[in-house]
């Protein structure tokens, strides 16, 4: 469950759920764009969920976690340099974050 | 005194957000000089970042669904309807980053930080993206607080 001391990789919970982790916060930007664009996606998002920013947030959560246990069985993240898997984490992060802004300032 | 429903799940919300910033604040620290002695209060601050985070989603969501849609109109019909259109659009879903990065969290704080210097990292840049967006969400929910503010004083003046 966790590397060996002195080595440089993260630990076999840590890295697939960092990929898994990277994926959602892409897909959550995705996704508020999508839905403000492809109405029908709205209306189907607040169906399920009584309002769509509900659904959002669950579809995210599950989405981590669905993630996380696939990666956690093809280990396929420890495969990944862990500098490589942290650059990719915060890379994600910054444009997921200018994106939302970006998104909700021009449109 | 009257404090409703409202106010206080309103409260609520923005404190458990802002103790689960300062909660990844306090494991960027004790990350930083991570030792054997100290790997257990790291991963009991991880936990509290992913239960306040958590909190704040609940509290947030359910004021969010019951309680803003009045101040969304007083907001959108007041002199700063940006509060609403860039600030609120944005935090909402900005949180979200947040709450998947803090229950990660609690994961990567699973590895032998002390020893193992790319676990180390992780927690240390997990723990900072936290921080900032918490303080970036914390600060957005004080714009859409203070739209609703300027608007309301608006028209209380044309009233006078």
């Amino acid at each position: 469950m966790i590397a060996e001391a002195g080595t440089p990789k993260l630990g076999r919970t840590s890295a697939p759920f960092a990929l898994s982790a990277a994926i959602t916060i892409v897909f959550n930007t995705a996704l508020a764009c999508l839905k403000d664009v492809y109405t029908p996606l709205k209306n189907a998002m607040s169906f399920a969920g009584h309002q769509d920013w509900t659904t959002q947030g669950v579809a995210d959560v599950v989405l981590f976690v669905v993630l996380g246990l696939i990666f956690l069985r093809t280990s396929l993240a420890e495969k990944l340099n862990p500098n490589r898997m942290i650059s990719l984490l915060i890379g994600a992060s910054i444009l997921a974050g200018v994106g939302l802004v970006a998104w909700y300032a021009l449109h | 005194m009257n404090i409703t429903t409202s106010d206080a799940i309103l409260l609520a919300h923005a404190a458990f957000g802002a103790l689960g910033t300062l909660s990844a604040l306090w494991v960027f620290v004790d990350a930083l000089n991570a030792r054997e002695q100290n790997a257990r209060r790291i991963r009991s601050a991880a936990f509290a970042v992913a239960f306040c985070i958590a909190a704040a989603w609940v509290l947030g969501g359910y004021w969010y669904l019951h309680f803003y849609p009045a101040d969304k109109i007083l907001i959108l019909n007041g002199p700063w309807p940006f509060a609403h259109k860039l600030f609120m659009e944005t935090k909402e879903h900005l949180f979200f980053l947040t709450l998947i990065l803090s229950f990660y969290l609690p994961l990567a704080t699973r590895d032998a930080l002390h020893s193992n210097r790319a676990a180390r990292r992780m927690v240390l840049c997990v723990a900072l993206l936290i921080a900032f967006s918490g303080l970036a969400i914390e600060g957005a929910g004080a714009v859409v607080n203070r739209g609703a503010e300027v608007a309301l004083l608006r028209a209380n003046a044309k009233r006078l």
